[in-house]
């Protein structure tokens, strides 16, 4: 019975079924160009949300519409109920917002730029405290110049956190850091959702989204490809992988001809086929058998990453063929 | 509505003008090339007259005043055409160019609240220049000065909203900072040649003087010539500046973007 009512209790905590962010039928162009075409989503409350794609492929552009930066040409977006664009104010109480390619002015101090965004919040986080958390709180008199590409990102992200926002968008975060602030950055945001706080991540790594996200929406020219956990994609780019060194060419024809073999990719000396049932030993067998050794074997499940190269080049050269036909 | 003033939001907004005017403050001194330009030009220019004014005691063309006291006004104008040509819109380009101005946007605060903080600045300096130049001519050099003070605050709020409106046409034009320092720089000459600084109008004669009396800088210096000997400003000139300052404005807010 005690059970009954804590689960009572948590149940609006866990309500999943209320999304937060609510994207529908987006359109926008840049001329002639279309940078989102048609797209549509919605995000829960306390997730990391990724969107992944290409360069170009209307990543930012989507955010930049969620954020109120940009107009969109038609389709509806709802955040917690309101308008991006009519209730800017009401929605950028809330809303933290980090840019791909922003800058400050040089000489601006981190500890300053801190205290000047608190001060444009109604209830901001202590500016002090939040520089302590990121790990930059001893560069707080440093001019903005001066910081190392690590610093600047962290402080680009205690700007976005100091209005202690109900939901964080960050775009590019860790582009152009080394990996050891990349992890860094990683524990930072999986801290920001701890706080409650949902978070919509654009980034066109593959680890990144698959380490981070609940869930991803992977777009490309500007449509939604597909949208799922990260688990999920990955068993889309079907079936098994095994890598190996032939001792001698071996030609497509031979490899279709192995039981399970379905496809086919060959880099340098590598030759790498994809396939169902026990691929590695089979490849082993009927290689040997024509008098090929196979060295160098390295068999493994599909991830994000074959996901992610296989649906979206299914999905352009289904957009390039479609003038021809 | 009767509560505004109590309103908590009133507070917030002056909190956070303060700390933006407050953050533009530091940052123009430490790169203090535009208060170089504003306030230092015209000290220069203030000290360089002044010594030929005590040099040459003289009396311009039988008005009874030294060269100084001639040129006190465009002193005053040339600080002005400093901070407003050229301090004020390449700082706003470059802000817009780094980015800060749509950083800004996306916060509770409206970015036109940082354009206002930077106008605030210049105008602060732009009355710094002003004290110092009217006490320094006077107390410093002995200039003899008869400030008919309606006169004279009517001519430099006029003054300040030409210079400063044809500065924030540049800002809205210029797509690059480069572009931005090069129109801005072309224009600090020209008006500093149309302001009388050379050589006044009434020496020229003829159609350059009359061009001179029908620009921005050239309106400005005469009518704040004419009000620090207690005139009333020509006519010509008050219509010759609300003309500019409000074709400058439209142009201006028509096509300013922020990002």
């Amino acid at each position: 019975m005690i059970r009954t009512q804590i689960s009572d209790a948590l149940e609006p905590l866990h309500n999943e079924s209320e999304p937060v962010v609510t994207v529908q039928h987006l359109v926008k162009r840049y001329g002639q160009f279309v940078a989102v075409n048609d797209l549509s989503f919605s995000i829960k409350e306390g997730e990391i949300f990724g969107i992944i794609g290409p360069n170009g492929a209307g990543k930012t552009t989507a955010v930049e519409c969620i954020s109120g930066l940009r107009v969109p040409e038609s389709g509806s977006i709802s955040i917690h109920g309101l308008s991006p664009l009519k209730d800017r104010n009401a929605i950028r109480g809330f809303l933290g917002v980090q840019l791909q390619e922003s800058t400050m002015p040089p000489r601006l101090k981190v500890g300053e730029a801190l205290r000047l965004f608190a001060s444009f919040y109604p209830n901001p986080a202590d500016p002090d405290g939040l520089l302590e958390s990121l790990g930059i709180g001893h560069v707080k008199n440093s001019t903005y110049k001066k910081l190392s590409g690590g610093q600047k990102q962290r402080l680009s992200i205690a700007l976005a956190l100091v209005g202690n926002p109900k939901m964080a968008i960050l775009d590019e975060l860790t582009t152009g850091l080394d990996p050891e602030a990349r992890r860094e950055t990683w524990a930072l945001i999986e801290s920001i959702r701890d706080r409650g706080a949902t978070v919509i991540l654009v980034t066109h790594f593959m680890d990144e989204a698959e380490r981070l996200c609940d869930r991803l929406a992977l777009i490309n020219l500007g449509k939604l490809i597909v949208l799922d956990t990260p688990e999920a994609i990955a068993a889309q780019a079907g079936g098994k992988r095994v890598r190996f060194v032939p001792s001698k060419p071996v030609d497509d024809k031979t490899l279709y001809a192995i039981p399970g073999v379905k496809e086919i990719e060959r880099k340098e000396a590598y030759v790498t086929v994809i396939g169902a049932g026990d691929l590695a030993a089979s490849v082993i067998d009927s290689l040997t058998r024509i008098g090929v050794h196979v060295s160098d074997i390295e068999a493994r499940g599909g991830n994000l990453d074959d996901a992610f190269v296989k649906l979206t080049r299914d999905d352009t050269s289904k957009v390039q063929e479609r003038p021809q036909s | 509505m009767t509560s505004t003033l109590g309103d908590p939001k009133d507070g917030r907004f002056q909190g956070h003008f303060a700390e933006l005017l407050k953050v533009e403050g530091k940052l123009s001194l430490r790169e203090p090339s535009g208060l170089a330009m504003g306030i230092g030009f015209p000290i220069i220019l203030l000290v360089m007259f002044g010594i030929i004014g005590i040099a040459v005691p003289g009396n311009v063309a039988g008005t009874g005043h030294t060269v100084l006291d001639i040129y006190v006004p465009v002193i005053m104008v040339v600080g002005f055409i400093s901070l407003g040509i050229s301090s004020l819109p390449v700082t706003l380009v470059r802000y817009r160019e780094m980015g800060w101005l749509r950083r800004v946007s996306t916060t509770p605060t409206p970015p036109s609240r940082l354009l206002a903080a930077q106008l605030t600045l210049n105008l602060v300096l732009a009355l710094a220049t002003i004290l110092i130049v009217i006490f320094g001519s006077e107390l410093v050099f002995g200039a003899t000065l008869d400030v008919g003070v309606p006169y004279f605050v009517l001519s430099i709020v006029l003054s300040i909203s030409v210079m400063f409106s044809l500065g924030m046409v540049v800002a809205a034009l210029a797509p690059s900072q480069t572009i931005a320092s090069a129109l801005s720089g072309g224009l600090f000459f020209l008006s500093l040649l149309l302001s009388g600084l050379w050589i006044q109008p009434a020496t020229v004669g003829g159609p350059l003087a009359t061009i001179m009396y029908y620009s921005p800088s050239g309106a400005a210096a005469q009518a704040v010539l004419y009000s620090v000997f207690n005139a009333a400003p020509p006519v010509t000139a008050v219509v010759t500046m609300v003309v500019y300052t409000g074709f400058f404005a439209f142009i201006a807010t028509r096509y300013f973007r922020w990002e």
